[in-house]
């Protein structure tokens, strides 16, 4: 089989998997090799989806031993198999990095014969392109579950970033779904490599070689278990909290497999997933707590309003805040006030107080926010009310007419009310 | 403008960074501002106008590059310097208001977003920077010699420099080509040294087997990466905007 048979078929494969970013790379360009890493992140294409292309995203292998339900790859699905060899993925990689088409490899794999055996393998791809090519490109490799801690170390040694996908949220559906992949043989491995992560920045040293020195993610499937979105964000706040993840993807489950246990979903979750996103924002940089935006009697977020916006309305008590004086945090915590709005305007206020009028001078976006501020103690002219009843109509209103068409084919609206271009760019910019 | 003269006068200079700063120079030691100022290039004979030429001069320029960051900040230097690739009209009168005022005011001058010059400038540098960035990914090399590369671009604003800048420091075993084909321009780099020179016709040689290999490749796995369910070309139009397709390899 030629390359170009096999790049189908593994990259066919690989696509489920929502990691693609490669930020947070400060690898330099060293002993006059290739590449370097960029701390922002670069992307090199965007797919007819709409993602961000910036890496060569691929399996090694499709040749899988285990039976996973959700799974294209699983043992007993009748799909084209390929395997690369190590020389084959480097020269890949090499070659389209020279031509800037990536910002570099992201490597993951089927189990094949043995996860040792599949380690093994991925540990020598890299190692080809960091010790032979020198390559200082960003790599990005997906850990075996149940492989040995001595390749989790000699693999650690030499990628930017490691990932183990936990899939599904919780123990029951994993030993539903994946009966061969246990908890204990996500977490331990995570565990590890996240004290690995903690000792090599302890002991930093010019001669050890960084460990991880990007940090390790996981993804979860959403929309495959019954798991409530307080459930899936509770664990992400443990992952980010306890093991100190960079990243907790969530990806909208995609039928792909016809099984009992497996739900038989239209269209992907998408809307779901991108609140999840969007919460995931509010829990890392803004500071608020899982427990914040959801309970018990509010398990799933609200379809129509995002988190923020759902969050304040809940607890109006706490608004309107007054621009000039509240602290970065509070500011933060305004609907439709993100990171770069909020940045400004505390640099602005420093020369004089603001109104409504200079802050739109300054480019923040008023549509959300102008019903939870003040400035200089008024309110915004265009609201009368401030009660949650007038509030809640009038951004709803907002949303329901910059939402596309309901597709018909879908049975309830609500179901297929998609994210806004908006609600994109905010939550790839971290500004909601 | 604090106790600066404004004269009737419309400047004109070669169009450089340095020439430009050359004018911040003059400016400044008379505390004088111009009505206009133009590249010489770019300006069109008006009867009304009193033009005079200012020749660049590289001492000057170099003060002034040195006197900003001392002076005012090293972010205001940064935000000159992106600014001034940009290809809006009046830039430089914007730019200079913006220098000018920061030298009597100093690092302050980069919080004073409601004043219109300093917005000006600060989006005129968002704009140059984000396009620099955005072409970081989307540029393309084509192998059409023994390591030996060339990249088309047609950017908005005139990011060739910086843009080299990145590649440089990626990839500096490699010798290539960024051709600016809206403005001519091409930024030649041999494993060494880069120069900017115009180029009105270079010729491209017909590409090896081993790039065409490539190039299949690379346009299978942008087909076969994406989701078909999740198909979304608003966005991927909105982040890839047309007018950068005809310098990509892939198709979108
Ligand atoms: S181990 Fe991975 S590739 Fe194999 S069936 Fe499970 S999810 Fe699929």
């Amino acid at each position: 089989m030629d390359t170009l048979q096999k790049l189908q078929i593994l990259a066919d494969s690989a696509k489920y998997d929502a990691s693609c970013s490669s930020s947070g790379s400060t690898r330099a360009n060293k002993n006059n090799g290739i590449g370097n890493g960029n701390k922002a992140g670069i992307c090199h294409s965007w797919g007819a989806d709409g993602r961000c292309i910036s890496l060569l995203k691929i399996l090694f292998s499709n040749c899988c031993i285990y039976d996973c339900k959700y799974c294209i790859n699983r043992c007993t699905n009748s799909v084209k198999r390929a395997t690369f060899t190590p020389q084959e993925v480097a020269d890949l990689t090499i070659n389209f990095y020279k031509r800037n088409y990536i910002e570099g490899l992201f490597l993951s794999s089927a189990v094949v014969k043995s996860p040792d055996y599949t380690m093994e393998l991925l540990v020598k791809t890299v190692s080809i392109l960091r010790n032979e090519y020198k390559f200082n490109g960003y790599i990005h490799c997906k850990t075996i579950p149940g492989c040995s801690k001595e390749l989790i170390d000699k693999l650690g040694n030499l990628v930017d970033r490691l990932s183990i996908n936990i899939e599904l949220p919780s123990s029951t559906s994993l030993k539903l779904l994946a009966p061969q992949k246990e908890k204990d043989g996500i977490l331990d491995p995570m565990t590890y490599v996240s004290n690995g992560i903690k000792q090599n920045k302890l002991e930093k040293s010019k001669f050890k070689p960084s460990f991880v020195p990007a940090g390790q993610t996981t993804q979860l499937i959403v929309g495959a278990t019954p798991e409530s979105d307080l459930k899936i964000l509770k664990l992400s706040e443990g992952l980010y909290g306890k093991l100190k993840l960079k990243r907790v993807y969530y990806s909208a489950y995609i039928s792909v497999n016809n099984d009992k246990n497996l739900p038989t979903l239209e269209a992907p979750p998408l809307l779901r997933e991108n609140r999840l996103y969007q919460a995931d924002w509010l829990l890392r940089y803004y500071g608020f707590k899982a427990d914040e935006l959801l309970d018990e009697t509010h398990q799933n977020f609200n379809h129509i309003l995002d988190p923020k916006c759902d969050w304040a309305l809940r607890n109006l008590d706490k608004f309107p805040i007054e621009i000039n004086t509240a602290d970065y945090f509070t500011l933060l915590r305004i609907p439709g006030i993100g990171v770069i709005s909020a940045k400004k305007i505390i640099k602005a206020r420093r020369s004089f107080a603001l109104d409504f009028e200079a802050l739109k001078g300054l480019g923040v976006v008023l549509k959300r926010a102008k019903y939870f501020i003040t400035c200089k103690g008024k309110y915004c002219n265009q609201v009368y009310k401030f009660n949650q009843n007038f509030i809640e109509t009038n951004l709803i209103y907002q949303e329901r007419n910059s939402l596309p068409r309901p597709n018909f084919q879908q049975l309830s609206i609500f179901d297929s009310l998609q994210p806004t271009k908006e609600d994109k760019i905010k939550c790839l910019t971290g500004s909601l | 403008m604090p106790n600066w003269k404004l004269i009737n006068k419309t400047f004109l200079y070669d169009g450089t960074f340095d020439g430009f700063l050359t004018i911040v120079f003059d400016c400044y030691s008379n505390k004088t501002l111009p009505q206009k100022i133009f590249s010489e290039a770019e300006y069109t004979f008006n009867f009304l106008d009193h033009t005079t030429y200012i020749e660049t001069d590289f001492e000057k320029s170099k003060r002034v590059f040195n006197g900003i960051e001392k002076s005012i900040s090293y972010t205001t230097l940064y935000n000159t310097y992106y600014a001034f690739l940009s290809d809006e009209p009046e830039k430089e009168i914007f730019i200079l208001k913006y220098l000018c005022n920061g030298f009597d005011i100093g690092p302050k001058i980069n919080n004073m977003l409601t004043v219109s010059y300093v917005f000006k400038v600060m989006n005129m540098k968002k704009r140059c920077f984000g396009e620099c960035h955005r072409l970081k990914g989307l540029l393309r090399f084509q192998e059409i010699g023994n390591n030996l590369y060339y990249a088309s671009i047609h950017p908005d604003n005139n990011i060739i420099e910086p843009l080299g800048h990145h590649f440089i420091s990626r990839l500096p075993n490699q010798n290539f080509i960024i051709h600016d084909k809206i403005r001519d321009l091409c930024l030649l780099y041999n494993g060494n040294e880069y120069r900017i020179i115009d180029s009105t016709n270079i010729k491209i040689p017909t590409i090896s087997y081993e790039e065409q290999k490539y190039q299949e490749l690379w346009k299978l796995f942008f087909k076969t990466i994406a989701i078909k369910e999740r198909k979304n070309a608003r966005c991927q139009m909105q982040y890839m905007p047309k007018k950068y397709w005809q310098d990509l390899i892939e198709e979108p």
